[in-house]
C-alpha cells in the first residue's frame, strides 16, 4: 500500500453568493483508497471534486495532502490528475500529443514523453490510436485517452467526475471493471464522483454519501447498504429503493397497518418510527401483512411485485419467474435483522 | 435523365448568381488590357489587341502607384497587427472572465458599429489636428483601429466561447498554467476565427476610401486614394484605372487564397462530446 495520497478535509465551505453548496464537510481519505462521492446531482459532490484539484476556491475550512496545507495551492502544484466528464480532450491536437501534454509541459524530454505515452496508451488499450485525432474516435476510445493522460504523469491523486456517464451500458459495464483493476494495480489514491449507486457499490473501498451540501455517512459499500444512517441514504441506495412504512415501535416488535412484527431492536417507550424494508427482504409468508399484487416487473433472473397494502405501495424482489398474478392476494412478512428503524422526525436510524 | 436535368439547372443557377460578381470584376480586367481608345469604343469589343502599357504606366510611369501601394500595405498590416494583439486577449477576457455587466459591455462594443463613419469625419479631423498626426501613418492608423477593434472583438469573443472551459481546467491541472492554457490550448483552436478577423479587417482597412482621403491624402496617400486621381474634371481614365484596380486586387486575392485553408478549418474542429458551454 502506497504511504503517499492520503487527503483531508476540514470543515470545507462553499457559497456561491447567497447560497451554500457545500456546509462543511469533514472528510479523510486514506493512501491508496478508492474513494466514491455518490449523491443525486446537486448534493456538492462534484464541488468538493474541484475543490480537491483546486479548480474552485474554498469558502472556509482547509484541505490537506499527505500532512500539507493545500488549500490555496494553484491546481498545477497539487500533483493531482483529473478526468472530467466531457473528458476535455483537446480536440487540435492527436492522442499521442493529448497524452504527452502534461509530460510537456514539466519538461520532459521527448524520448521520455514517447515511452511513458506509449506505456499509459497500453494500459488502458489505446496504442493503436496514437496518430488519431479526438475528433476521430468513439466515446469509449475517448473516454480511454482522458485516462490515459491521468495515468500518465503518475500523480498522487486521481480525480475521476462521472467519467463513465457518456459511455451506453454494456461499454460502462466492461470500463467500470477495467478502472478497477487500473486502480489496484498503480494503486493511486482515487476519488471518483458519480450518482450512480450500482457504480459506487461496485467500485468503492468507501463511499462519501452527499445529501443537500452535506455528507450524511461514510462507510464502505456494505456498511452503507447495511446500516443507512437516514432515511434519505435508505431511500438512495438500492434498486428498486427500500420500502419505508410508517409504523410504531414498541419492546421488540413493530406494529404496520395492526400487524405486530418482531424485530431485533429494543424500545422501551412507545415511539412512531418509519420501518425500512428492502425490497429483497420481503418475504410471501403465510401469515403477516395482506398486500394486493399491483403488477410484476419480470427482468428475467428475478421478478419485482408492486404490491399495495391499505393504499401503501410496496416493492418485494422475489427470484426467478413467480407464479403469482396480478390480482392476487399475498401475505407478507420479514426476519427482524432486516428491519430498518428510522426517527419520524428527524429520519435518523434507530437500531 | 431526372438527376442530369436538375443537375444542369443547379449548374445554370450557380453560374448566373457567380457570374453576377464576377462580371464587373472581367470586365476591369478586360478594360486593363485595352487602350483608352478600345475602351471608349461602342458598340463595346470584346476582341483586341492586349497591351501592357496600362500596367507600365500605372507602376512605372509618372504618376506610378508603388509607393502608394506600400503606403496602403503599411497603414492595412499595422492596423491587422495592431488589431488582433488587442482584440485576442479583449475577446478572450469577454468570454471568459466574469465581471458585473458583461452583457452591458459586449452591447457597446456593438453599439460603435452602428454610427455612420460620416458622421465621425470632423471630430476626427479635428482631434488629429490637435494632436498633430494629420496625414501620418499613426493617425491613419489610430482611425482605422477605433472601427476595426470592435468589430474583430465581438467576432473573436463567439470563437473563445465556443471552447469549454473545462479545456483549460484540463490543461491548468496538466500544470500548463494560465498562459500555457491559452498559448497551447486555446489559441490554436481559433486559429479560424483569427484567419477570418485578418481577412475582414485587412479588406476594410484595403479599401478603405474616405478616411484616407480627408485625413490623409499627401505623405501618406494609400492606393485608393491615389487610384481616384485617375479620374479628374476632364476625362476619366478608364484603362489606368482599371490596371490600377487589378493592381490593388491582388495582395487581397492572395490572402484570401491563403486564408481559405484555416477559415474553413476554423469552421469544423470541435471534438469535445456534449459540446461548449454557453
Amino acid at each position: 500500500m502506497k504511504t503517499s495520497g492520503n487527503v483531508r478535509l476540514q470543515q470545507v465551505v462553499k457559497r456561491h453568493g447567497e447560497t451554500t453548496v457545500l456546509h462543511g464537510i469533514d472528510l479523510e481519505i486514506e493512501a491508496g483508497e478508492f474513494f466514491v462521492l455518490l449523491g443525486p446531482s446537486g448534493s456538492g459532490k462534484t464541488t468538493t471534486l474541484r475543490i480537491l484539484a483546486g479548480l474552485e476556491e474554498v469558502s472556509g475550512g482547509e484541505v490537506w495532502f499527505d500532512g500539507q496545507n493545500i488549500t490555496h495551492t494553484d491546481p498545477g502544484e497539487r500533483d493531482v490528475a483529473m478526468v472530467f466528464q466531457s473528458y476535455a480532450l483537446y480536440p487540435h491536437m492527436t492522442v499521442e500529443k493529448n497524452i504527452g501534454f502534461p509530460l510537456k509541459m514539466i519538461g520532459a524530454s521527448v524520448t521520455e514523453i514517447k515511452r511513458s505515452v506509449e506505456d499509459a496508451a497500453q494500459r488502458v488499450g489505446i496504442k493503436h490510436l496514437l496518430e488519431r485525432r479526438p475528433g476521430q474516435l468513439s466515446g469509449g476510445q475517448q473516454q480511454r485517452v482522458a485516462l490515459a493522460r491521468a495515468i500518465v504523469r503518475e500523480p498522487r491523486l486521481f480525480l475521476l467526475d462521472e467519467p463513465l456517464s457518456n459511455l451506453d451500458a454494456k461499454l460502462r459495464l466492461e470500463t467500470r471493471l477495467e478502472l478497477h483493476q487500473l486502480q489496484r494495480d498503480l494503486g493511486v489514491t482515487t476519488v471518483y464522483v458519480t450518482h450512480d449507486q450500482e457504480e459506487a457499490m461496485t467500485l468503492a473501498d468507501r463511499i462519501a454519501v452527499f445529501m443537500d451540501g452535506r455528507i450524511v455517512q461514510v462507510g464502505t459499500p456494505r456498511e452503507i447498504f447495511g446500516q443507512p444512517a437516514q432515511i434519505s441514504v435508505a431511500g438512495f441506495i438500492g434498486t428498486p429503493p427500500m420500502n419505508l412504512i410508517p409504523a410504531v415501535w414498541h419492546q421488540q416488535h413493530v406494529t404496520v397497518f395492526g400487524e405486530k412484527f418482531e424485530v431485533n431492536a429494543n424500545s422501551t417507550e412507545v415511539r412512531e418510527v418509519t420501518l425500512g424494508i428492502r425490497p429483497t427482504d420481503l418475504r410471501l409468508t403465510t401469515v403477516g401483512l395482506t398486500a394486493q399484487v399491483r403488477y410484476i416487473e419480470d427482468l428475467g433472473d428475478y421478478s419485482i411485485l408492486n404490491l399495495k397494502v391499505l393504499g401503501q405501495s410496496l416493492k418485494a424482489k422475489v427470484q426467478g419467474l413467480t407464479a403469482l398474478h396480478e390480482g392476487d392476494t399475498v401475505q407478507l412478512g420479514f426476519a427482524p435483522d432486516a428491519a430498518h428503524l428510522f426517527d419520524r422526525s428527524t429520519g435518523l436510524r434507530l437500531n | 435523365m431526372k438527376k442530369m436535368t436538375r443537375l444542369t439547372l443547379l449548374y445554370l443557377a450557380a453560374g448566373l448568381l457567380v457570374s453576377v460578381w464576377v462580371f464587373p470584376v472581367l470586365w476591369a480586367f478586360l478594360t486593363s488590357f485595352k487602350t483608352e481608345r478600345d475602351v471608349l469604343a461602342y458598340p463595346p469589343v470584346f476582341f483586341f489587341t492586349p497591351t501592357f502599357a496600362n500596367y507600365h504606366e500605372v507602376l512605372f510611369g509618372n504618376a506610378s502607384i508603388l509607393p502608394n501601394l506600400w503606403s496602403s500595405l503599411v497603414v492595412t498590416c499595422a492596423t491587422v497587427v495592431l488589431t488582433l494583439c488587442i482584440a485576442v486577449p479583449a475577446a478572450y477576457a469577454l468570454a471568459r472572465l466574469r465581471y458585473p455587466f458583461k452583457r452591458a459591455s459586449g452591447f457597446y462594443i456593438l453599439v460603435t458599429q452602428m454610427l455612420p463613419p460620416v458622421g465621425l469625419v470632423i471630430p476626427y479631423y479635428l482631434a488629429l489636428q490637435r494632436l498633430g498626426w494629420l496625414d501620418t501613418y499613426t493617425g491613419l492608423i489610430i482611425i482605422y483601429l477605433t472601427f476595426s477593434l470592435p468589430f474583430a472583438i465581438w467576432l473573436l469573443v463567439s470563437y473563445f466561447e465556443d471552447i469549454p472551459f473545462e479545456m483549460e481546467e484540463a490543461a491548468l491541472l496538466d500544470r500548463a498554467g494560465r498562459w500555457g492554457a491559452f498559448w497551447h490550448i486555446v489559441l490554436p483552436q481559433v486559429r479560424g476565427g483569427i484567419a477570418v478577423t485578418t481577412v475582414f479587417v485587412f479588406l476594410n482597412a484595403w479599401n478603405e476610401f474616405m478616411f484616407a482621403v480627408l485625413l490623409g491624402g499627401n505623405r501618406v496617400r494609400p492606393i485608393t486614394v491615389a487610384m481616384f486621381n485617375f479620374i479628374s474634371v476632364e476625362q476619366t481614365q478608364w484603362a489606368k484605372l482599371a490596371a490600377g484596380a487589378m493592381v490593388a486586387m491582388a495582395p487581397v486575392i492572395v490572402l484570401g487564397i491563403l486564408a481559405q485553408r484555416h477559415i474553413v478549418k476554423g469552421l469544423t474542429v470541435g471534438a469535445v462530446k456534449g459540446g461548449g458551454r454557453r
